[in-house]
């Protein structure tokens, strides 16, 4: 199968995270019970008319702007005319002829090498109902009717599953950033169809193309694509052909399996809908929304590599986007910011894991966690000392030195005592300072140790390093 | 005593002075519709305007001269816990749970639903003979067919039966009708009755209007219906404003255009020559008529039945059984439901409209007659527009002859579109048009002429109809003082 050039497109619906639907005023809410969420007009009665939720509109417009399209400054919404039983109108209104976004592209890395994946078009429409079928039954949840939509649709531009999935991720990040989305493919809040065909070389026409609905999750998009390459490959090498085809992938098998072969092509009766005016998009709008655009991952990842943030923990960061958000408010500042990194990753997020908070829920404000950032990078507040006043330090509104105080955790900042108790040291263990001079450097720790166990751990352990390296010379 | 033979004034005086109570008026007005025996309507709301008159006498009598007032409704504007049929047997059991924005603003000006009336299925027919529950006659000759699709509303108006009634015209539906029976019809500007509630035949075109048997009247009703709705998209945002206030001016030198093809050889030599001795009428009260050549007028009911049908062929695919409406028992599955449900469910207009329709805007049909419909509507639209720079009105016959027989067949489906040839231009163009009675044919039937004005100017309208009406003063009731006999 080595032999054959695929070619992959994908299609994505994303539900838009807005307070109502999309052409009335239902709440747009998952996991409710079954047609709690629904009205009238969600339900297609005879007389309603669709009226347009303008929060829509500045989420398409935001995802046509992170998605590098160009916008289009005239819109209108076009019936898509079917019949289904999850369709209430048995038309959907959807945009054909003018999507909103057109022209863009999203960069991805697949073995470390960059790519730009091209975006066709991308555009508005509202969700079905939810069918469920029930031995010979069908039921409907028109919940889920009216929801908005944004389909966003890639050129074949990507030739093999790796570049299917990072594109995914990307999408994912950057609509979840962006609070487009939940983009929860769980809860199909982002679901996406694959197209793909396979040819022998360049030069040839594209192959036939069959189209995989709505596959589940990231990883199964790879596995289909990776499947339907192999089962195309097998019916070429046998000298046959398959007609364009319909197909979903089966979790349970690991495969792709056929729903049905598009014998003509689609007859959707497409016609401007004539009861929603065409819609100017204002640059002044266009402005407006790009300004509540927050800081996208790339620039978030260079940002922290660029501030000395480890590999892993940028990459953890942005995985968590609260304290991603939390530690944007700290690039300007004068601290540590591996150390600041470490402290929310590790410490700060077993404890926000543990109490099911979040940071904001939290007392840390940022003057507190920049003092706490200093003194852990000045070792004045040691790890094992952090741990012990942790909870206290996220409860209490308190300086952290003064919780530190009032926990009976001193450190011995004062030259002079430490450097007594050094000498005292260095005299006690002359074979240990032989060792040091003979160049083994294991000593230095057992005298260190010997230090903070004189002190009772009350040294602070960066300026006993000092002192101590300084009486041993 | 017929109060509802009053004025509208006199009426108002005597419910202010407690003379009469809102329930006189409602029980005289079914007692007049049980007389006129029309099949003016569909349902009855008897109950419950009753219960509505009777809440009224506790409530003051305000300066709103429609207060406790009879009011009668097309069936294709829905009304809360009120059969809403669209004359269809689809809809024969719908009991809507919400109503038309226009119902809210009848009930908030204290009028009272008298019934639904009688109509075209989902007003799509000319004769309202499309009705699943048979035509309504006309009051004027009981043989002849009280037009279409707002049928029912025209014939209780004409018959008197009560004042006031609302009709939706797509291609005609409320003037044409209004026309055979001789009343006052008014298709607003597009936009400026809210649509919500009013079951959709052609989005696009569809508009809700007034129907009484004189021009103040009409207005009136045209202050309580009209305004913005944020419910529909297409409601225009124009300030509320006062229909009435030009009635009573005089129209010296308002300048009025008839186009030729109005009173070409597709109209009766009567209505011509009745339209021709009523712009001499119009000359003499100081108005100047020129006859005039408008481009694309003869194309209208060709644009009219591609839009209309590739439009209404959508509208009407939410009508399948699942959620509302007829459907189908025992469906094998989810096919046999749709297909049954709509076999049973549409008459056999619908359906060919839905054909037709479905047709219009399949594959490549699309692009070589539903798009380049919409694209010559705009040109039409503009030539109206050029015509309103120099003329304040358009004018000329409603209809091409005046009420036929119930009984004439009605087996060529051309033949309903061009009952409506000279009305559609209007709705093809979103402008405010109107119909007045101008006088009567060899066999007494009422002969209709169409007022059209640029957008939005209704009460421009209203200032001619009623110096005119005036002007004619007709004897418009078809009774002739015989029904009281």
């Amino acid at each position: 199968m080595s032999n054959y050039i695929a070619t992959i497109g994908v299609e994505v619906h994303v539900e838009l995270k807005t307070k109502t639907k999309i052409f009335s005023n239902s709440k747009n809410g998952y996991g409710q019970m079954a047609n709690s969420l629904t009205n009238v007009i969600d339900l297609g009665y005879p007389g309603t008319l669709p009226t347009l939720n303008e929060e829509v509109l500045n989420l398409a417009i935001k995802a046509a702007t992170v998605l590098n399209c160009k916008i289009r400054p005239e819109i209108h919404f076009d019936r898509k005319n079917y019949f289904y039983p999850d369709n209430p109108k048995n038309y959907q209104i959807t945009q054909f002829a003018t999507p909103i976004g057109y022209d863009g592209y999203v960069e991805i890395e697949v073995d470390g090498e960059k790519k730009k994946v091209y975006i066709e078009e991308m555009h508005i429409e509202e969700d079905t109902c939810k069918s469920t079928h029930r031995g010979v039954k069908t039921l409907l949840d028109f919940n889920r009717a009216g929801v908005p939509l944004i389909e966003i649709v890639t050129k074949p531009c990507m030739t093999n599953s790796k570049e299917a999935k990072a594109y995914l991720e990307k999408l994912k990040e950057l609509l979840f950033y962006s609070d487009i989305s939940d983009c929860k493919m769980e809860e199909g809040s982002m679901r996406a169809d694959a197209n793909v065909s396979i040819r022998k070389k360049e030069s040839d026409p594209f192959g036939t193309k069959a189209e995989i609905k709505n596959i589940g999750s990231i990883s199964n998009v790879g596995v289909s694509i990776e499947k339907e390459i192999e089962r195309q490959a097998k019916i070429y090498d046998k000298g046959e052909t398959f007609k364009p085809q319909t197909r979903r992938y089966d979790d349970k098998l690991g495969d792709t399996v056929l729903m049905r072969v598009k014998e003509t092509g689609n007859d959707y009766r497409y016609f401007p809908e004539p009861d929603i005016p065409f819609v100017i998009v204002t640059d002044e709008r266009i402005k407006n929304v790009k300004k509540t655009i927050p800081m996208l991952p790339d620039e978030r990842r260079e940002k922290y590599l660029s501030l000395g943030v480890s590999e892993i923990n940028t990459t953890k960061l942005i995985q968590n986007r609260n304290l991603s958000d939390y530690f944007n408010h700290l690039l300007e500042e004068k601290i540590s910011h591996q150390t600041a990194s470490n402290l929310l990753l590790g410490d700060i997020s077993a404890y926000l894991n543990k109490t099911e908070k979040d940071i904001t829920d939290t007392t840390l404000s940022k003057e507190r966690f920049i003092e706490l950032v200093n003194l852990v990078s000045n070792s004045t507040l040691t790890s094992k000392n952090l741990k012990e006043i942790l909870e206290i330090i996220l409860e209490s509104k308190d300086s952290i030195q003064s919780i530190m105080k009032s926990q009976g955790i001193e450190n011995i900042t004062d030259d002079k005592e430490i450097r007594e108790v050094i000498q005292k040291i260095i005299s006690e263990n002359p074979e240990s300072v032989e060792d040091y001079k003979n160049g083994h450097d294991r000593a230095i720790k057992y005298l260190m140790g010997q230090v903070m166990k004189e002190t009772k751990g009350k040294a602070n352990p960066k300026m006993a390093n000092d002192i101590l390296k300084e009486e041993l010379q | 005593m017929k109060y509802l033979d009053k004025t509208i004034t006199e009426i108002h005086e005597l419910l202010k002075s407690k003379k009469i109570k809102p329930i006189d008026l409602v029980e005289e007005a079914y007692e007049n519709i049980e007389k006129s025996d029309l099949n003016a309507y569909i349902t009855l709301n008897k109950e419950e305007a009753i219960k509505k008159a009777k809440e009224l006498e506790n409530v003051e009598v305000d300066d709103n001269l429609l207060f406790g007032l009879p009011i009668a409704v097309k069936d294709n504007i829905c009304t809360k816990g009120l059969l809403t049929t669209c004359a269809s047997h689809m809809l024969d059991n719908f009991l809507p749970i919400y109503n038309a924005t226009v119902v809210d603003k009848i009930n908030a000006a204290n009028m009272i639903i008298i019934g639904k009336t009688n109509m075209d299925e989902f007003a799509m027919g000319s004769s309202s003979r499309t009705s699943y529950f048979g035509a309504p006659h006309n009051p004027w000759n009981t043989d002849k067919i009280s037009g279409g699709s707002s049928g029912g509303s025209a014939s209780t108006i004409a018959a008197r039966d009560v004042l006031f009634a609302l009709g939706s015209d797509t291609g005609g539906s409320i003037r044409q009708p209004a026309s055979y029976t001789g009343i006052v019809g008014m298709k607003p500007t597009y936009g400026r009755v809210s649509r919500y509630g009013l079951i959709a035949f052609a989005s696009s075109l569809d508009q809700i209007g007034p129907m009484t048997k004189n021009v103040y009247e009409n207005a009136l009703l045209l202050n309580v219906i009209s305004g913005h709705d944020k419910m529909d998209l297409t409601s225009i945002k124009e300030q509320d404003e006062d229909y009435t206030r030009l009635i009573g001016k005089n129209i010296k030198g308002m300048k009025i255009a008839i186009p030729n093809f109005f009173v070409s050889d597709i109209v009766d030599n009567e209505i011509i020559n009745k339209i021709k001795k009523t712009a001499k009428t119009l000359e003499k009260m100081g108005a100047k008529v020129d006859y005039i050549d408008m481009k694309y007028l003869n194309h209208a009911v060709t644009l009219y039945q591609i839009i209309a049908m590739g439009e209404a062929s959508s509208n009407l695919a939410r009508f399948d059984g699942i959620r509302y409406g007829h459907s189908k028992e025992n469906p094998k599955d989810i096919r046999d439901l749709y297909f049954g449900t709509r076999a049973e469910g549409f008459g056999k207009e619908v359906k060919r409209r839905i054909m037709v329709g479905s047709y219009l805007l399949s594959g490549k049909n699309a692009r070589e007659y539903f798009y380049k419909a919409l694209s010559i509507r705009d040109d039409m639209k503009q030539e109206f527009t050029n015509v309103f720079k120099k003329y304040d009105y358009i004018i000329g016959p409603t209809t091409t002859t005046t009420a036929y027989l119930l009984t004439d067949p009605m087996d060529d489906p051309r033949k309903s579109f061009m009952d409506d040839v000279l009305v559609i231009p209007v709705n093809m163009a979103g402008l405010p048009g109107l119909n007045m009675p101008i006088g009567f044919d060899k066999d007494h039937m009422p002969i209709g002429m169409q007022i059209i004005a640029n957008s939005c100017e209704e009460a421009k309208i209203y200032q001619l109809a009623s110096a005119l009406e005036k002007e004619l003063n007709l004897d418009l009731n078809p009774w002739g003082g015989k029904k009281d006999e």
